[in-house]
């Protein structure tokens, strides 16, 4: 990438103020892999070493009772007198025995990774945050913000010291949805976490990087949920690709920008800039530009083109081309469904009206055999005779 | 600055927010996009809105269409990369918007839109109408979904297809139809299978040209006789047991097994009558004393006239000759 684009640098109320080049390392390629790899290895380091007490089990003085005694031939407690004795002893199988293979506190718990692997892992998590689908692929809101990468003045580590003042630079600049997320998603843990001193989980919302913090950058910005600080001079992979995924959203101080240029670099003492196998990765692209198109063979002729393959159960024509039988079969009942459902129709407006015909003339029955009634009586006094 | 395709293998390999499953099994899965600016729902490579810089949906806020695009030159800033265009009202008019819109964009992407635009207006009437319905006193019909029953009626169905044995049964299907002849002559088989195929027919054939060898026998020993049994007499003196033979024999005629030893194998028509009422009083039993029947017993040759009972029936002449006549019932 030659031509690199120049990103705005906006004021603490949001407003844009001058521009910055984008740093070299903000192109470098996107490698997860290397990433997930490296995040792997870094996230072991901070472990504390457990195991089980080295004498656990083993102050007891057993011994196997051997065969012929009718008992399995684990070791057993000796001596008498107590509900212990007699009981199996020193194995993983047996009440108050080890544990299979006892955990050690020499077991290997940090891992060293290669430094070009950190580096160049910490290049492309820089490089993934500068692109807006990725970070809000990894589920940040950032809908609002007018730019990415996120650069805001130098009075942002100057001159921010109360946590007010901050909240309001992140709402002019959009960010405060972020953190609103990672307030909103406070929990408790699940697990024991809660009683190791793990009590809360949270998301996790903007990461600020800046240059120097003379100025109470942290002060102002630590308390507010899920926002986490850094200096440049010390980037921490854990924090640019949480999880092992990259595209954290940061918010830049311009200081900081600006430094990242003089950081990474070929010369003595900078760190180095990954290079890719691809300068341009949009194979479509350059498959389809002027150069390769020129120089390509034109297309064979007589080729087939294939039709795509017809089911025959759905389609009638592709049966009938296996099975002319069946196709007419089909057609046929088809017709007579369709013939049918038009009868059905008829027969049923037909039904239907004469029904209402025989229901109207039973009524006028009804209706002439009550007058007839009503005319003559009482029915009912000489033992029910109808004139 | 960073590809298409690059943010595509990012996102569809490693993880994006958006991107929800259903189904359990590998094979089901099916993906969907939670992006509230996604076209379809689901989760593609080109239905993508944040691995396609050059990228178009509508969206519905209160009725109202608007058509949001997505261009390369704003890709970088997330407050202004969606333009939302208001679209018409009217249905045939929001298409022609579509279409001068978004005329230099791909020709599916403006397909799924106007799709898109479709089902919107689909689902609008349809709310309309509910809402008509709903304030001219008529309820809304909520219609819940039982877990219970679904799972019960999915776990069914499985189990159906399974029994179904839907395999077994075509390959029945088809071989039979291969043994009858439906699909000519030249085929490419498989060369062990075909052996096989090729043993079991050539035994059946040897089968049948003994039975109809016994046959000949049979007839050339058997006198001109009208009697009211048929069939089997030889199967007949082999038989002990008086009920056992009881009912049936041959074509569900009565058998008098002392006068079968000198029968032919033919069926005689003289006695109609009665062979139509024994017919029908020796079908109910005839099955039962079949069964009893002893398998040695039961020749070929009975066999091949119980296969031949099913047929109609048939009206035959005795004659003297018979060298001819391999299975003279097949004629009628």
């Amino acid at each position: 990438m030659t031509a690199r684009p120049l990103v705005s640098v906006f004021s603490l109320t949001g407003d844009k103020t001058g521009e910055v080049t984008l740093p070299m390392v903000m192109t470098s390629p996107l490698r997860p892999d290397l990433i997930q790899f490296v995040h792997t290895n870094m996230n072991k380091n901070k472990r504390q070493a457990y195991a089980v007490n080295i004498h656990a089990s083993k102050k007891v003085v057993a011994q196997s009772w051997g065969t012929g005694r009718a008992v399995a031939r684990i070791p057993r407690v000796g001596g008498g007198g107590t509900s212990r004795s007699g009981q199996g002893a020193f194995g993983n199988m047996c009440r108050g025995g080890r544990m299979y293979n006892p955990s050690k506190t020499w077991r290997r718990w940090t891992r060293k990774t290669n430094l070009k692997q950190k580096q160049q892992a910490v290049a492309s998590a820089l490089a993934a945050s500068a692109v807006p689908s990725l970070v809000m692929a990894r589920g940040h809101l950032i809908d609002q913000v007018p730019e990415l990468p996120l650069v805001l003045e130098n009075a942002l580590e100057e001159s921010t010291t109360k946590t007010s003042a901050a909240k309001t630079i992140l709402q002019a600049v959009g960010a405060l949805a972020d953190v609103e997320k990672a307030a909103e998603s406070k929990q408790i843990r699940c697990g024991k976490g809660k009683m190791r001193n793990r009590r809360y989980t949270l998301r996790r919302g903007p990461l600020v990087i800046y240059k120097s913090k003379e100025g109470g950058v942290e002060q102002a910005f630590r308390n507010l949920p899920g926002v986490e600080l850094c200096c440049v001079d010390r980037l921490n992979l854990l924090q640019l690709a949480p999880g092992g995924h990259m595209g954290r959203f940061i918010l830049w101080s311009q200081a900081a920008v600006e430094a990242l240029d003089k950081m990474y670099g070929s010369e003595v003492g900078q760190k180095r800039l990954p290079v890719s196998c691809l300068t341009n990765a949009d194979i479509a692209r350059i498959i389809n530009s002027d150069e390769v198109q020129s120089i390509v063979k034109p297309v064979k002729p007589g080729q087939f083109d294939f039709a795509p393959k017809r089911n025959a159960v759905k389609n009638t024509d592709a049966l009938e081309v296996l099975d002319p039988y069946a196709a007419a079969k089909r057609r046929q009942q088809a017709e007579l469904e369709a013939a049918r459902a038009t009868k059905k129709d008829e027969l049923r407006l037909k039904k239907r009206e004469e029904r209402q015909a025989r229901r109207a003339q039973h009524k006028e029955e009804g209706q002439a055999f009550f007058a007839k009634v009503s005319a003559q009586g009482d029915v009912c006094a000489d033992g029910f005779k109808i004139e | 600055m960073q590809s298409d395709d690059m943010i595509w293998q990012v996102l569809n390999h490693q993880f994006c927010s958006f991107k929800t499953t259903i189904g359990k099994a590998l094979s089901d899965k099916q993906h969907f996009c939670r992006h509230p600016y996604s076209v379809t729902g689901l989760c593609n490579r080109t239905s993508c809105p944040l691995a396609n810089s050059k990228y178009a949906t509508l969206r519905e806020e209160d009725g109202r269409v608007s058509l949001c695009i997505k261009t390369v030159e704003r890709a970088h800033s997330p407050k202004n990369m969606w333009e939302k265009i208001y679209l018409s009202r009217n249905y045939s008019k929001a298409l022609a918007q579509i279409d001068e819109h978004l005329q230099y964009f791909p020709k599916i992407l403006i397909h799924r839109n106007k799709q898109r635009l479709t089902k919107i207006h689909q689902y609008l009437i349809r709310m309309r109408k509910i809402e008509l319905k709903v304030r001219s006193g008529r309820k809304a019909k909520l219609v819940g979904v039982h877990r219970k029953v679904e799972q019960r009626e999915e776990r069914r169905e499985r189990k159906a297809l399974v029994a179904a044995k839907i395999e077994s049964v075509l390959e029945k299907e088809l071989t039979e139809r291969l043994a009858k002849g439906a699909y000519g002559d030249i085929y490419n088989f498989p060369e062990s299978p075909y052996q096989k195929a090729l043993q079991t027919a050539e035994d059946k054939q040897e089968e049948t040209e003994a039975l109809s060898d016994e046959e000949e026998e049979d007839e050339m020993e058997s006198m001109v006789e009208y009697v009211e049994d048929l069939d089997s007499e030889e199967e007949i003196e082999d038989e002990e047991d008086m009920e056992d033979m009881a009912d049936y024999l041959g074509d569900g005629q009565w058998g008098d097994r002392h006068d079968n030893s000198d029968e032919h194998g033919d069926e005689d028509d003289d006695d109609g009558d009665d062979n139509d009422d024994d017919k029908d009083e020796d079908s109910a039993s005839r099955k039962s004393d079949y069964d009893n029947l002893d398998e040695r017993k039961r020749t070929a040759a009975q066999n091949k006239r119980n296969n031949r009972k099913k047929g109609p029936r048939i009206e035959i002449e005795y004659e003297e000759e018979r060298e001819d006549q391999i299975q003279p019932s097949s004629s009628a």
